[in-house]
């Protein structure tokens, strides 16, 4: 069983930064469950750092509360065409679209994204999922990203703070 | 390397000798799903060369791990969920006026799992009775060390908390901690949990006015299933009711219970006298 | 029985569709809480309704609490399958009128027993 570590926040008027309040293993823990529900019962992601192709797709959803940034998933085409397939199984159309691979990409990242959410301090608010060129990243001190290989393809799941990325347009 | 018929015939006495729990021939693919992890936890490519190893340099602790991963079985809250209304509308008020004031009913979940009946079983009784708390101890028996941790530890997963609890009583009755859900303290004072191997000879417990033994029974031979039962009503109080899986009966394997239909689910009592 | 599936994603709209045919429902799906109310309006009125949170134009908490405030729909039973998994975030949609509340990630299991506790599993998937 992973505790999950939500350390004390720090006193002063710094908004927190991710890796004070989650760390690796969750992750991996909340993508784990979001595979084996929703990919497939034996679908296993393996902790191993792989070369995302430099073709790569990307989905997040933004997080807005006492720690603000995004949840990104990314991995080459091909992973997330398969990533499709797997997802919608028996419903899957004859012939993808690129909108349904841009659509099945971004529910799983808001799948991960809400229950990251849900172990950071709230209240917090949840993003639509976006799909394409994904945000840039933060401050490493405000990065917690986790390298898995699915099928023996590499994806990525990084959760980002927002300082450095640009403005957040409402 | 795949499991060979050798391999998977080595697992299936073993499994038989340890738990009494048959694995029919067919089984071979749950056998491979469930040995999976655990030859990857000891560094092995696959469950062939795990039931080899074990095979070769048999050990207490592989015996233990290899059955506990095939005699557990995922569990969900309230599926079948008459067992446990038939609890609340039929037996608590049979039994109630029967005890004492401060006589506690003793109630046995047999098979416990992860923890969810026992937990199903607290969640009800204390929305039922204002002094749960102390009027109600409930027993949580598992063949698994690992299963019996769980219950103590009393935490769920997001996908067992999904598996048939109602939204109200998660709710009410668990909080999130972390990734995971905990079931409140004052239901888990109510459980106490302990490691408990139904096909042997039983440790001194109860005497239980409730025992649930569901979806147990349905894993072992006929003369097991007899021995159980038998075990278990000698553990029962005479007005204690019995509650079995819903494809379970004693009708045909045991004739000293006495079948009580209660709304859409059935159960056992011991039929005096025999 | 019918149910009115309500996602903003279609993969997501296809897997609860699938899982509920499969458990002998009719269904029909809506992006969004304003085009599921046009399907209630236009005289679809299902048993169920499985609702996302997080939507474009009107979310599910809107919905939820839309649908609850017409006494014509009193019938019709409500289920949040979401992402949203705080214990907050799960008493507000119990407030608001829900009945039921799944979270994502869920499996067909999940959604299966959640019907069965609604009483809502056709008769012949019972079992």
């Amino acid at each position: 069983m992973t505790e999950t570590r939500i350390p004390r926040r720090r006193a002063g008027d710094r908004p927190p930064v991710i890796t004070e309040l989650l760390d690796e293993a969750v992750v991996q823990e909340i993508a784990d469950q979001a595979w084996a529900a929703l990919v497939g019962e034996e679908e296993v992601l393996v902790p191993l750092p792989g070369e995302v192709p430099a073709d790569a797709v990307s989905s997040w959803v933004e997080v807005l509360g006492p720690w603000t940034g995004t949840v990104v998933l990314a991995c080459g085409r091909r992973t997330a065409a398969d990533l499709t397939r797997a997802l919608l199984r028996e419903h899957a159309p004859a012939e993808l679209e690129d909108e349904d691979v841009a659509d099945a990409l971004g529910e799983l990242a808001n799948v991960v994204g809400g229950n990251v959410k849900a172990v950071l301090p709230g209240p917090s608010a949840l993003g639509l999922p976006e799909a394409g060129t994904a945000p840039a990243p933060g401050a490493a001190a405000d990065t917690c990203r986790v390298d898995l290989l699915w099928r023996g393809q590499p994806l990525t799941i990084t959760v980002q703070g927002a300082a450095l990325a640009p403005e957040h347009e409402n | 390397m795949t499991l060979t018929a050798t391999g998977f015939d080595y697992v299936r006495r073993l499994v038989h000798r340890e738990s009494a729990i048959v694995l029919a021939p067919g089984k071979e693919y749950l056998v491979e799903a469930r040995l999976l992890p655990i030859a990857r936890q000891l560094g092995m490519a696959d469950v062939g060369r795990l039931v080899d190893e074990v095979r070769a340099r048999p050990s207490a602790e592989s015996t233990r791990r290899i059955v506990e991963a095939l005699t557990t079985n995922e569990t969900s809250w309230f599926r079948d969920g008459d067992p446990f209304t038939a609890l609340t509308s039929t037996v608590l008020p049979a039994l109630l006026p029967a005890r004492g004031a401060a006589e506690r009913l003793q109630i046995w979940s047999a098979a416990c799992s992860s923890g969810q009946e026992p937990y199903t079983i607290a969640m009800l009784l204390q929305d039922a009775l204002p002094n749960a708390a102390t009027r109600v101890a409930i027993t949580a028996t598992d063949i698994s060390r690992e299963m019996v941790a769980r219950t103590r530890a009393g935490r769920f997963s997001q996908l067992e908390v999904n598996r048939g609890l109602p939204a109200p009583m998660l709710v009410r009755h668990l909080t999130r901690a972390g990734t995971e859900w905990e079931v409140a303290p004052a239901l888990r004072r109510m459980v106490s949990a302990s490691e408990c191997n139904l096909a042997a000879p039983l440790p001194r417990m109860g005497p239980f006015d409730v025992v649930y033994l569901r979806n147990v029974l349905i894993y072992f031979d006929l003369p097991t299933k007899q021995a159980i039962l038998r075990r278990v009503r000698a553990l029962m109080r005479p007005d204690g009711w019995l509650f079995l899986g819903a494809a379970e009966t004693t009708l045909g394997v045991d004739d000293s219970w006495e079948r009580v239909v209660i709304g859409r689910s059935s159960a056992y009592r011991p039929l005096k006298g025999a | 029985m019918r149910a009115l599936v309500i996602d903003d994603s279609r993969a997501m709209r296809r897997i609860v569709s699938g899982t509920l045919e499969g458990l002998g429902y009719e269904t029909r799906q809506a992006g969004h809480g304003q085009e599921a109310l046009d399907v209630l309006h236009a005289g679809w009125v299902p048993e169920l309704c499985s609702i996302d949170w997080n939507m474009p134009v009107m979310d599910g908490l809107q919905f939820v609490s839309a649908v609850r405030a017409n006494p014509a729909w009193r019938a019709v039973t409500l289920m949040m399958v979401t992402s949203e998994g705080e214990q907050g975030q799960i008493v507000r949609a119990l407030a608001a009128g829900a009945h039921e509340y799944v979270i994502k990630p869920f499996t067909a299991d999940a959604i299966r027993d959640k019907l069965a506790l609604l009483g809502l599993l056709p008769q012949e998937a019972a079992l």
